[in-house]
């Protein structure tokens, strides 16, 4: 008897050491960080619903600001060369202009980066959904090889290294040495306010300003929520009160093969192991699109016409194929150009103070 | 295994309840088996994506060139040349700006004498029995001035298709095969291009743009190597059979099929004509 309990214990030991190897390093585990100064509500602008917080990580103003330095501070990367910003630009729509963006050293990612605009709405990170909150997110680029590199400990340390940045984080999550934790949290908070609605479409949708459309996206808009039209809708959802426009959920359109006509990426399949899964990626969520080419998760499409055109197309055909995606060659010349126009108007406001520190 | 020895462990430990070690025991089986079913699934390989094995290619038939024989002719239109018919791309005004004047649809394009252009003339039948040495080169397809050229292209079985896309545009290559697998595929300007092959012999495939409606072409898919498309005179040729029966067919996108036998003698040359009735 004692031989089998000793076996099953160095057998479950065995699986636990195997499975441990995968995941990241975490820092010796602490209470729970938790943030200290006085709860603020990030408002949600004209076309969005309220923001989701966890309960864990309700936003300060001293996380956001923490986060927000932390977010353009290249000192996070090995090399102290690239920030969480060097991929999702301001500039750009907080995404990245390049195909495929850069990492330390030269080296390139395998995905296009994806905005950090309404971020907070989604309800799984990355293309494919791997992390399940912005604050396991945020670990993510920092540990990744191709991208920052870096690991939890010389993270920590680089950045306890700098009084200022250790009474922030004191200032932030009470005193206590810097994490990995704390400055993941941080940079959430301060993503959760990354936020872009009142957009022309907003104002004309959910605002009542029936002059906010040009004629031509107003035809877009019609072409983009009718199911019989361009269905756009079905997945990219619009709303009563606001709008998302994104279902949060996974579909393969057939995006990302390569010349014999395989998927080049599995996307969601790599996460979940489900056959339905393969192929498929995150809905985007389109706001302030007209900013955040090149498209797709393989950034494959550098106009929105052409990802227009894609859909006219019906996608790239594979077993996978979501059932909504089909051809959209009924769409007339006009129709396409509109949905163009339309797509351009979700282009919105983003809060004053989401840009580099000065 | 594993599973198993976790299993009968665990069934020792339900007929005697109680003790802490025992339940402590419990905790590491569940433990063990929870932590082996997280691991599971990066273990797993895709087995869905794994191709059947392949056959052992049958010997290729041999073709003494010293009796080989050929077809020669034409395929010609009887009767009156439909009215040149321009195509509208104003649906694309990037299309437009490719071309300085019109630009006519080919679906019926006939020289002076009446030689019928894109015609697909092959061995229809004759050949059942034989392999043919399989085809190196690819066969090219491109999407250039939001028309796929050529036309009209012939293919064998297993050839290499290679798509390409001239056009500053997007273009979504659709076949709309019968007897193949259907896809379609996107190519934004400047994309890589594609390759990809038909399994079975099919004359002929239909192929449009799933963008620009206009766009047309068409694929014969067969099986051996006989198989020609006319050019602006008509003419075609077919050499290097073996002596025998045949039955040739002429295929023309508008006009449908046309056949006729022939019985070729060692290294004979047989000219033969296909006449299409126009309107």
């Amino acid at each position: 008897m004692r031989t089998i309990i000793l076996s099953a214990a160095l057998m479950a030991a065995a699986i636990f050491t195997s499975c441990s190897t995968k995941k990241p390093e975490y820092p010796a585990a602490e209470a729970t960080p938790k943030p200290l100064g006085a709860v603020v509500e990030i408002k949600a602008p004209l076309g969005l619903p309220p923001v989701p917080v966890p309960a864990g990580n309700p936003p300060t103003a001293e996380t956001i600001a923490l986060g927000r330095k932390l977010f353009y501070d290249k000192r996070i990367s090995v090399d102290a060369t690239i920030s969480c910003a060097s991929c999702h630009d301001p500039k750009f729509g907080f995404a990245d202009a390049k195909q495929f963006s850069d990492g330390v050293g030269g080296k390139k990612g395998g995905r296009n980066a994806p905005t950090v605009i309404n971020s907070a709405y989604s309800t799984l990170q990355f293309w494919d959904g791997r992390a399940p909150s912005l604050e396991k997110q945020a670990e993510g680029p920092m540990g990744n090889p191709v991208e920052m590199a870096h690991n939890a400990p010389d993270v920590e340390k680089k950045l306890s290294a700098d009084p200022v940045y250790r009474a922030e984080f004191d200032k932030a999550f009470g005193p206590g040495p810097i994490t990995y934790e704390k400055a993941s949290m941080a940079m959430a908070s301060f993503e959760r306010t990354v936020l872009s609605g009142n957009s022309p479409f907003d104002r004309y949708l959910y605002g009542g300003d029936k002059k906010a459309l040009s004629a031509g996206a107003i035809r877009g808009l019609a072409v983009f929520r009718d199911a019989k039209k361009g269905n756009c809708a079905v997945c990219h959802s619009v709303g009563e009160k606001d709008a998302l426009f994104t279902d949060n959920k996974f579909h393969n359109l057939g995006a990302g093969m390569d010349a014999k006509g395989e998927l080049t990426d599995l996307g969601r399949f790599a996460v979940t192991n489900q056959e339905a899964d393969r192929g498929a990626f995150r809905t985007s969520m389109l706001r302030d699109i007209a900013q955040t080419a090149p498209y797709m998760h393989d950034g494959s499409l550098k106009t929105l016409k052409d990802v227009v055109d894609f859909y006219v197309g019906g996608g790239n055909s594979n077993p996978n194929r979501d059932k909504e995606i089909k051809s959209l060659d009924h769409l007339t010349k006009q129709e396409r150009a509109d949905l163009v126009t339309f797509l351009e108007s979700l282009t919105g406001e983003l809060p004053s103070n989401v840009g580099p520190v000065q | 295994m594993r599973t198993g020895a976790l299993i009968t462990v665990a069934r020792k430990n339900r007929a005697a309840k109680g003790s802490a070690a025992r339940l402590s025991l419990i905790t590491i089986c569940v433990l063990a088996a929870l932590a082996a079913a997280g691991c599971s699934g990066e273990k797993k390989t895709e087995t869905a994506a794994s191709k059947p094995e392949e056959k052992a290619a049958p010997a290729v038939t041999k073709i003494d060139p010293a009796t080989a024989a050929t077809v020669t002719g034409k395929v010609k239109l009887d009767g009156k040349r439909p009215a040149k018919k321009s195509i509208n791309m104003s649906e694309e005004a990037e299309c437009r700006r490719l071309h300085k004047g019109a630009v006519y649809e080919e679906s019926v394009v006939a020289g002076a004498d009446g030689g019928l252009a894109y015609a697909f003339v092959y061995v229809k039948s004759g050949l059942e029995g034989k392999t043919f040495e399989a085809a190196k080169e690819p066969v090219k397809i491109d999407q250039r001035g939001c028309t796929f050229q050529p036309r009209v292209l012939g293919i064998r079985v297993g050839q290499t298709l290679s798509v390409s896309n001239s056009d500053p545009v997007s273009h979504n290559i659709h076949p709309m095969p019968k007897d193949n697998r259907e896809w379609n595929q996107q190519q934004p300007p400047q994309a890589p291009g594609l390759e990809r092959e038909f399994a079975r012999p099919e004359v002929m495939i239909p192929v449009k743009c799933n963008v620009h409606a206009w766009m047309r072409s068409y694929i014969g898919v067969v099986d051996h190597p006989y198989f020609a498309v006319t050019g602006e005179q008509g003419v075609f040729e077919l050499k290097g059979l073996p002596p025998g029966e045949y039955t040739i067919e002429a295929w023309q996108e508008k006009y449908g099929t046309l056949e006729q036998k022939v019985t070729l003698a060692a290294s004979a040359s047989q000219a033969i004509e296909f006449k299409f009735k126009g309107e």
